[in-house]
């Protein structure tokens, strides 16, 4: 299998006039061709300001860490280094769209009022692909139907606002495709969704996902969505990652105490009878991350003395997984 | 857009109707009507003492007697017929003929003003909200501040003076002395050019401090919209994106306050033309009501108000095409 995307000690700042604040930090994760990595994490712990990292869409006032690597292998097998690309070059215009395509959690908010759908498809058809107008329009249209729009050729013409929720984030998901992207990444695509509409988006991007062969990074905050649709997970806590594996594999036998926490506050049906366990105390603010192990003020196993001193390393517990915690650094914690 | 377009045009047309029936209500109000004023005026100082038959006879002659309907329908066929907008008391001439010239002047720097005043604002806007918190951004809202803090007339004579000092001494007026009374030709338009500029940016200035406000303030909202943000995440270059996406509806407030500002402009211009040595219609619709010339000033009033009526049909028409959602919600 062969490596997408790898990302190396990926830390973000902000300037704010608070001072600089830093809700990412040393984030380290991989993406193969044709697989899907699931980012899950609560709210505002850094998933979207790190995937926006990826297509350099952060605002001026963000900075990348010294070390920040960002690697991808584009169609034609050269290898861009994201983080040295300047913002207004013809590569970063390439990459956007054309190697990558964004989804986002708002789909009515992602298109523009002011075009119809058809502009802002044909716009990015003709943008990556040499066709004229004619062409990406059949393009659009077939884009459409294959997203799941009946009557696309009457829907091509209409406006966002003249279209249900469902329809919207169908339409945005033939927009990012249709540019022909080998990375889609899909900002919580589903959460302003309907319960059952957002059962049959998820099922249309994986199979779409399949069917193109592309790799995804899809990020949710719910572990539950993880296991339908995720090959990998990531798990992030407050702009670190603290658990990578399979996400099969993480999800049966979770090793980060967060994780645990996470799916044990996760409704099934077995535990639909049993009371849930969320995890205790609040996620504290990144302008005031905690010293050390940014999960100990809410750990219950931390170890007194060291958790909330010593920032943990990420170790691999067995091979194909990587934790953040000290439970699992029997030679660091000697050391420490 | 048609229908939409067709719907605006007979909305326009109706408020002109109603209008204009309101401006000629206007002309009746003063005591005594035209004959009395004929009369009077005809036969003062000649030692001819006028009867009341006499007047009533010029009244009848000029077709005064018939009831008020009649009369305004008389009117403004006359004017929507055959641009005739009647006699002009004070002057004894037609009305035409007492405001024609300055019916085209006062366009002419009614236009001027607004092209000045939205070429600059609306792209010092759009650059301010790009660069927010950089020094340029922060130059401009000096400006801005000081662009509306100054008095028109006070700016008026100090461009008056520095004109006076680079341009040499003819600057006031519309026109320099060559042409003032010439039949109108090229020359004579260029001429009028070089002296439209100075009122225009006058009148200018103060729109252009608060529209350049106007139109960053939107802007930045604009920028910060998701569906920028998706279109740049699909590669559209960036100088394209800020024109296609936010610049289109930071226009917006700009647009649809245009009617507005040919109001304010038509206020703010008898002011300004006093200090510039011009004659404008504002002035002339002033004396118009001094002398009880309501013919004059009544064309003078619905040419004001069929300008401001235009204007915004114009500003709707506008609107709809840069933002569909208004049209759909018509
Ligand atoms: N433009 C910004 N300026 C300053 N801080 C920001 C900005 N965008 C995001 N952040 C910070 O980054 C944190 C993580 O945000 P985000 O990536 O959106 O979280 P998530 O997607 O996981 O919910 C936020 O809590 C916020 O403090
Ligand atoms: S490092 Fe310590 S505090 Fe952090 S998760 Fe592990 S045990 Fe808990
Ligand atoms: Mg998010």
């Amino acid at each position: 299998m062969s490596r997408l995307l790898s990302v190396e000690n990926l830390t973000i700042s902000f300037r704010t006039d608070e001072g600089t604040i830093t809700p990412v930090q040393d984030v380290t994760f991989a993406v193969d061709k044709g697989r899907t990595l699931g980012l899950v994490g609560e709210s505002g712990s850094g998933k979207s300001v790190s995937t926006k990292a990826l297509m350099r869409l952060l605002p001026r006032t963000a900075s990348l860490g010294a070390d920040t690597k960002m690697h991808y292998t584009a169609k034609d097998g050269q290898v861009m280094r994201i983080e040295t690309l300047s913002d207004r070059s013809r590569e970063i215009r390439a990459l956007r769209g054309g190697e990558m395509g964004m989804i986002f959690q708002e789909p009515m908010a992602s298109f523009s009022p002011v075009y119809t759908i058809g502009n802002q498809i044909i716009e990015a058809i003709r943008l990556h692909r040499p066709m004229s107008k004619r062409e990406a329009r059949a393009f659009a249209i077939d884009m459409l139907d294959k997203v799941g729009i009946s009557n696309a050729g009457a829907r091509i013409d209409q406006y966002a606002h003249e279209l249900s929720g469902g329809m919207r984030q169908r339409a945005m998901i033939a927009v990012a495709l249709s540019a022909g992207p080998a990375l889609l990444i899909a900002d919580e695509p589903t959460t302003a969704l309907d319960v059952t509409i957002q059962a049959q988006v998820l099922d249309l991007m994986r199979d779409l996902q399949r069917e193109l062969g592309m790799g995804m990074i899809f990020i949710t905050h719910d572990l539950g969505v993880i296991a339908q649709v995720a090959d990998d997970v990531a798990v992030m806590y407050l702009g670190s990652i603290v658990e990578r594996g399979p996400a099969r594999d993480v999800i049966r036998a979770p090793k980060h105490p967060y994780t645990q926490g996470l799916l044990a506050a996760l409704p099934s049906l077995d535990t639909l009878s049993k009371r849930l366990t969320p995890i205790p105390g609040e996620i504290p603010s990144p302008n005031a991350r905690p010293s050390g192990c940014p999960f100990h003020t809410r750990c219950a196993q931390k170890i007194a003395g060291l958790c909330d001193r010593k920032i943990p390393r990420e170790v691999v517990p067995e091979p194909g997984r990587a934790v953040r915690c000290w439970l699992y650094d029997e030679n660091g914690r000697a050391v420490a | 857009m048609l229908r939409f377009t067709v719907e605006r045009l007979i909305g326009m047309v109706v408020t002109m109707a109603l209008v204009s029936l309101m401006v000629f209500i206007i002309m009746e109000i003063p005591p005594g009507d035209y004959a009395d004023r004929y009369a009077f005026r005809k036969y003062s100082g000649t030692g001819i003492s006028v009867t009341a038959a006499d007047v009533q006879a010029i009244r009848v002659d000029l077709g005064l007697d018939r009831p008020m309907l009649i009369r305004y329908f008389d009117w403004i066929g006359g004017i929507v017929l055959r641009g005739d907008f009647g006699q002009a008391f004070a002057f004894e001439t037609s009305v035409n003929k007492v405001i024609g010239d300055k019916v085209w002047l006062t366009s002419g720097i009614l236009f001027a003003t607004l092209i000045l005043t939205y070429l600059i604002s609306i792209p010092i806007g759009i650059y301010a909200a790009v660069r927010r918190g950089s020094a340029v951004d922060y130059g401009l809202t000096v400006f801005s501040y000081l662009g509306l803090a100054l008095p028109n007339f006070l700016l008026a004579l100090v461009m008056l003076y520095f004109a006076n000092r680079w341009f040499g001494s003819d600057i006031g007026g519309l026109f320099s002395a060559p042409y003032r009374d010439a039949p109108w030709s090229l020359p004579r338009v260029w001429d009028m050019l070089k002296h439209l500029w100075l009122p225009a940016v006058v009148l200018a200035w103060s729109a252009v401090a608060y529209q350049i406000q106007t139109v960053r303030a939107t802007m930045s909202d604009e920028l910060n919209k998701l569906s920028v943000t998706a279109a740049r995440a699909r590669g559209v270059p960036e100088g394209r994106l800020l024109l296609k996406y936010p610049a289109r509806l930071a226009i917006n407030p700009i647009v649809s306050t245009i009617g507005f500002d040919v109001n304010r402009i038509f206020s703010e211009l008898p002011i300004v033309a006093v200090v510039l040595g011009l004659t404008e219609l504002g002035q002339l619709l002033l004396r118009a009501y001094l002398d009880l010339d309501m013919n004059v000033a009544g064309a003078i009033l619905l040419i004001l108000t069929f300008a401001i009526v235009f204007m915004n049909f114009l500003s709707d028409i506008l609107l709809a095409w840069l933002d569909p959602r208004i049209k759909l919600g018509a």
